[in-house]
């Protein structure tokens, strides 16, 4: 015990006092609440802010009122582009024809012909286009809504079926994009933030010169890489908490309400997925020593180690490609908690058995790549980078 | 007491332990002489447990090296031939980290640092991190930390290289006095004057076998020479990697 105790403090000591790898290990976690807060504000305002769209109008002045009606739904007149945009809406060519008949058609009750042309394959045009029917649909509507009035007639009787549209949230839907996101930057927290430690005290300490003479101590291999495996999964596990915490506090200044997502880190989603990245902190920190161990330089397990980083982000894109997912991915390191990640974000209650199994099987892998690295670390080729 | 019986080692194509035998008695400091690629660095990884040898054995205070590793580097004090400082600890911590791997604990390892400290005359440096310090100041810090918990046997794998002379009379003054305290120490030179001045007894190595055993004066009798660097030459059978 002492000797793992002197072998850990000695690893903390050391990282903390490396303010380069420090910096990049906590980089992450800084990073997290800027990203999210950037992303759900550009989606934020994507989903609710109305731009103004020019509509080129003949007869507008036969129809004041529809004019009127269009300007508070930010549709104007093409007169008033201003010169920058001109030549866009020119292209846009968006036309809307009001015929000279419209204010006696309107008074006599005749059902008038408005001509609304566009280009409906462009997609940039959709939304444009949405705009300007459901503005003249909802004057139109108004009109007839009064006239009824006026006769006596509920208006109700118009609607007999009353339509509720619920997003069902597919993948590619703002909200759950966040969330994926989210899913994801934290798993690459967890394999980020232990990383210089990891190398450091493996192929950097070879390299330096240290290692060997660590090795001719009397200590077992298995409480050296154990030490260093519990130093970088303490640094990696404070980047997790240090993210999660800064984006539940990022996400209180984000109304994503406004984009329909029911998105929120409290306490017990802040636990479960806590609970998830644990054992892949342990398990990053574990893969990564086992690579860079096995290196002959620093800078070849720099680029190993960098290439496992890749995993996390990876894998989780992976799964959502496949259709048919094999059940073995459920629990499998990374793959599961990024599945049961998801299903947290998305606020799908999910078992405390299934999070636990998950990270009983990462750490096992893990103790077993320790136990691997250990073995290794009794052969003169790894010690001394021989090959 | 170190022993060494028939120690044989090949890298791929390279022999570089060719059966060699010897033992250092304890009370006496014995010299491993060899021109470069004689095999004496090998020979002590072999001893430290870093290399695993293909044939023969090697013990501390009769403890195999090969079958308990761990005991016999706790009667260890190790100054290996690579040697590297943790540039972000100080001095005082480095040390410190060695003495709890051989398990010191409490005022007893407080005591075994500060009195470390005072006999290499390092008390300047103790509390200053490593990065920066100079040749004979990361050997002073590399020799504390081999020899905070007093082993009975010492193996030093040229530890003068690059010292200045108070720094390497520092060493000398140091090693003579643990050989007073009736320690075991073996270390390996290229430094004639050196081995002549401090060795009690000189083990020739040459080609990864033994060229040549006895005192300084033993060696020169048996090479018919006056001078330890003659008879050397004599007994290796070329100039080859030698330095005055």
């Amino acid at each position: 015990m002492i000797q793992f105790k002197a072998l850990f403090i000695k690893e903390i000591k050391e990282a903390l006092r490396d303010k380069r790898a420090m910096m990049v290990a906590m980089m992450m976690a800084f990073m997290a609440p800027v990203m999210i807060f950037a992303m759900s504000k550009v989606m934020i305002s994507k989903a609710t802010e109305k731009p103004i769209v020019y509509v080129k109008i003949t007869g507008g002045e036969y129809a004041p009122k529809l004019i009127k009606h269009f300007e508070t739904a930010n549709l104007m007149s093409f007169d008033s582009v201003p010169e920058d945009k001109k030549v866009m809406w020119d292209e846009r060519n968006i036309t809307l024809t009001i015929p000279d008949t419209f204010a006696k058609d309107l008074s006599e009750g005749n059902v008038i012909d408005i001509i609304f042309s566009a280009d409906h394959s462009d997609k940039a045009m959709l939304i444009p286009i949405k705009r300007v029917e459901r503005a003249v649909r909802a004057f139109s509507l108004s009109i007839g809504y009064k006239r009824l009035m006026v006769r006596g007639i509920d208006v109700k009787l118009l609607q007999p079926l009353n339509l509720i549209e619920q997003d069902t949230a597919q993948p590619n839907s703002s909200p759950l994009v966040i969330t994926m996101m989210l899913g994801m930057y934290l798993l690459m927290t967890a394999f980020m933030s232990g990383l210089p430690l990891a190398i450091d005290s493996s192929a950097g300490e070879r390299e330096r010169n240290v290692l060997e003479m660590l090795l001719c101590q009397p200590v077992d291999t298995l409480k050296v890489v154990l030490a260093k495996l519990t130093s970088a999964s303490v640094i990696a596990v404070i980047g997790v908490l240090l993210t999660l915490t800064l984006t539940s506090v990022a996400v209180d200044f984000v109304d994503l309400a406004k984009i329909g997502a029911a998105f929120s880190l409290d306490m017990y989603t802040f636990t479960a997925l806590l609970s998830l990245l644990v054992p892949i902190c342990v398990f990053a920190s574990a893969l990564q020593l086992f690579f860079a161990f096995q290196s002959k330089s620093f800078k070849e397990a720099q680029s190993t180690v960098t290439m496992i980083v890749m995993v996390p982000a990876m894998l989780p894109v992976a799964l959502m490609m496949m259709d048919d997912r094999p059940k073995w991915t459920e629990w499998m390191p990374v793959a599961g908690q990024s599945l049961l990640m998801e299903d947290i974000l998305k606020g799908i209650p999910t078992s405390w058995g299934m999070i636990g199994f998950t990270g009983l099987v990462t750490l096992a892998i893990s103790a077993a790549l320790v136990l691997a690295t250990a073995k290794k670390l009794k052969s003169e080729k790894v010690v001394l980078a021989l090959s | 007491m170190i022993e060494v019986n028939d120690l044989h080692k090949s890298f791929t194509k390279v022999k570089a332990l060719d059966g060699l035998s010897f033992s250092a008695k304890d009370g006496e400091i014995t010299g491993i002489l060899g021109p470069n690629g004689a095999g004496k660095t090998t020979c002590l990884r072999t001893l430290y447990g870093l290399l695993t040898a293909d044939q023969g054995s090697a013990s501390i205070d009769g403890i195999d090296v090969l079958k308990d590793p761990l005991a016999a580097r706790k009667r260890l004090g190790i100054f290996p031939d690579k040697f590297g400082l943790y540039e972000r600890l100080t001095a005082y911590e480095q040390i410190d980290y060695f003495a709890s791997l051989h398990g010191l604990q409490g005022k007893a390892k407080h005591q075994a640092i500060e009195t470390v400290i005072k006999d290499l005359e390092m008390e300047e440096l103790a509390h200053r991190r490593t990065a920066g310090f100079s040749q004979g100041q990361r050997m002073k810090v590399t020799l504390a930390q081999a020899l905070v918990h007093q082993p009975k046997n010492f193996v030093l794998d040229e530890p003068t290289r690059g010292l200045d002379v108070m720094s390497t009379r520092v060493l000398r003054n140091y090693l003579a006095r643990f050989r007073e305290k009736g320690h075991c120490i073996l270390f390996s030179s290229h430094v004639m004057q050196e081995v002549a001045a401090l060795c009690d007894r000189v083990i020739v190595v040459a080609g990864g076998k033994l060229a040549a055993q006895g005192t300084p004066e033993e060696l020169c009798e048996l090479a018919g020479e006056k001078h330890l660097e003659e008879a050397f030459v004599k007994i290796i059978g070329s100039d080859e990697g030698v330095a005055a």
